[in-house]
């Protein structure tokens, strides 16, 4: 009996595997849309919310950067390509022990920020130092991070944010600042958590001109099309004003990046308009 | 077709697991223990039968399509041995030796960050 069981069984486990295709991950584009890892699976719904891991090195080819893990979770998927976002990052387990020693400062801190685009990051700095420091030198430091920190988030998105972290700008920023003080030997981010994905959509400035040379192109065609994105915007702010949990802070942003999206939008007709009438007369 | 898979190599002192699974972590390929190879409870922690294991796992991997790994090491961890069992090695030397190709290697034993008491009381383990 336990010999045939144990054959069937193995029958089922082959077919399983040949059931199984591949599937491409993509990283996010703030990452270019490289392809980061596949993974297998019978069924596509399986995939979402399944976590890959990323050295930075392999997205962008510099061996200095093999200490940052970065982590994306599945989260839609087109045909045999599936696209991901950015869940956090963390430092390699060896690289961390290596900097903190004996008789030497370690300075923590946690910070939860919220970027522009409405995204709620929870960072996790730390500064070393060549020599045990006190307290008080402890806390300035410690201050300086929490100040450069929020400041940069201020002004940044989600992706800007995580590339001034990646990049090691906080540590030579944090230094400028502390060398009167205490100078800090090295300022890194242990860990970033992405507690809440960005709410509000706010494209880059380099896309943008792109695409207002495509639309440009396009011509008389695309107008239908353009009041009717008007009106999905007008529901999009309608539907924000009601949500009474946000601050009236970030509300007032938002409304203020919609209309300045509205604006746009409406100068693009104008020119549209303008131009459609143009091009007849040339003919 | 070269694929990239993960090989979670778990060695303690008394026994080696090593499964390889994809990039997710989320299906596994194969996997191999010592106490699938070894004749004897007492042998299935050591050196030989990491390498044994190892060469199982590579040649089925292969067959499968994958040709290369990233390799995650663990030792017990815990407030147990913070360093991997002695297979560690024997079995990541064995996996290049059966024609796997390694990408990075980590350690990803779990240390606490203060967690229970140790075995062996107030006064120690008494040998």
């Amino acid at each position: 009996m336990a010999k045939a069981r144990s054959r069937t069984a193995a029958r089922k486990i082959k077919d399983k595997w040949k059931a199984k295709t591949w599937y491409n991950i993509l990283a996010p584009s703030s990452f270019d849309k490289i392809t980061i890892a596949d993974t297998l699976s019978d069924n596509p719904n399986k995939l979402i919310n399944r976590v890959t891991e990323v050295s930075l090195q392999d997205l962008t080819n510099d061996f200095r950067k093999s200490h940052i893990k970065l982590f994306f979770k599945i989260n839609k998927i087109e045909d045999t390509n599936a696209l991901t976002q950015f869940i956090g990052h963390e430092l390699t387990s060896d690289y961390l022990r290596r900097m903190i020693r004996r008789k030497r400062s370690k300075i923590d801190g946690v910070y939860d920020v919220t970027t522009i685009d409405g995204a709620v990051i929870r960072v996790k700095p730390f500064a070393t130092t060549d020599k045990r420091i006190q307290n008080s030198q402890r806390k300035v430091v410690r201050e300086t991070m929490k100040q450069t920190i929020y400041n940069q988030s201020k002004t940044s998105t989600l992706s800007e944010f995580i590339q001034f972290i990646i990049d090691g700008k906080l540590g030579s920023e944090v230094y400028k600042k502390c060398k009167k003080l205490y100078p800090v030997k090295r300022v890194e981010v242990n860990k970033t958590q992405v507690l809440k994905s960005p709410t509000i959509q706010i494209e880059d400035k380099n896309l943008k001109k792109e695409e207002m040379k495509e639309e440009n192109e396009k011509q008389i065609e695309e107008i239908p099309k353009k009041t009717e994105k008007k009106k999905t915007v007008e529901k999009k702010k309608s539907d924000k004003s009601d949500e009474k949990t946000k601050t009236k802070k970030t509300s007032e942003k938002k409304e203020k990046v919609v209309q300045k999206k509205k604006d746009d939008k409406e100068k693009k007709v104008i020119t549209k308009k303008s131009k459609a009438t143009k091009n007849p007369k040339k003919k | 077709m070269a694929r990239v898979g993960v090989a979670h190599i778990f060695a303690s002192f008394n026994n080696i697991i090593i499964t390889v699974t994809d990039l997710t972590g989320a299906e596994t390929i194969t996997r191999c223990s010592g106490g699938m190879v070894a004749k004897s409870a007492k042998d299935e922690g050591t050196p030989y039968t990491a390498m044994k294991v190892a060469q199982i796992v590579a040649e089925a991997s292969l067959e499968k399509g994958i040709n290369r790994v990233n390799v995650k090491i663990r030792g017990q961890g815990g407030n147990k041995a913070g360093t991997p069992g002695r297979g560690a090695q024997a079995a990541i030397r064995a996996l290049v030796r059966g024609g796997m190709k390694i990408g990075k290697i980590e350690d990803v034993t779990p240390i606490p960050h203060d967690g229970c008491r140790k075995k062996g009381g107030r006064r120690g383990k008494r040998v």
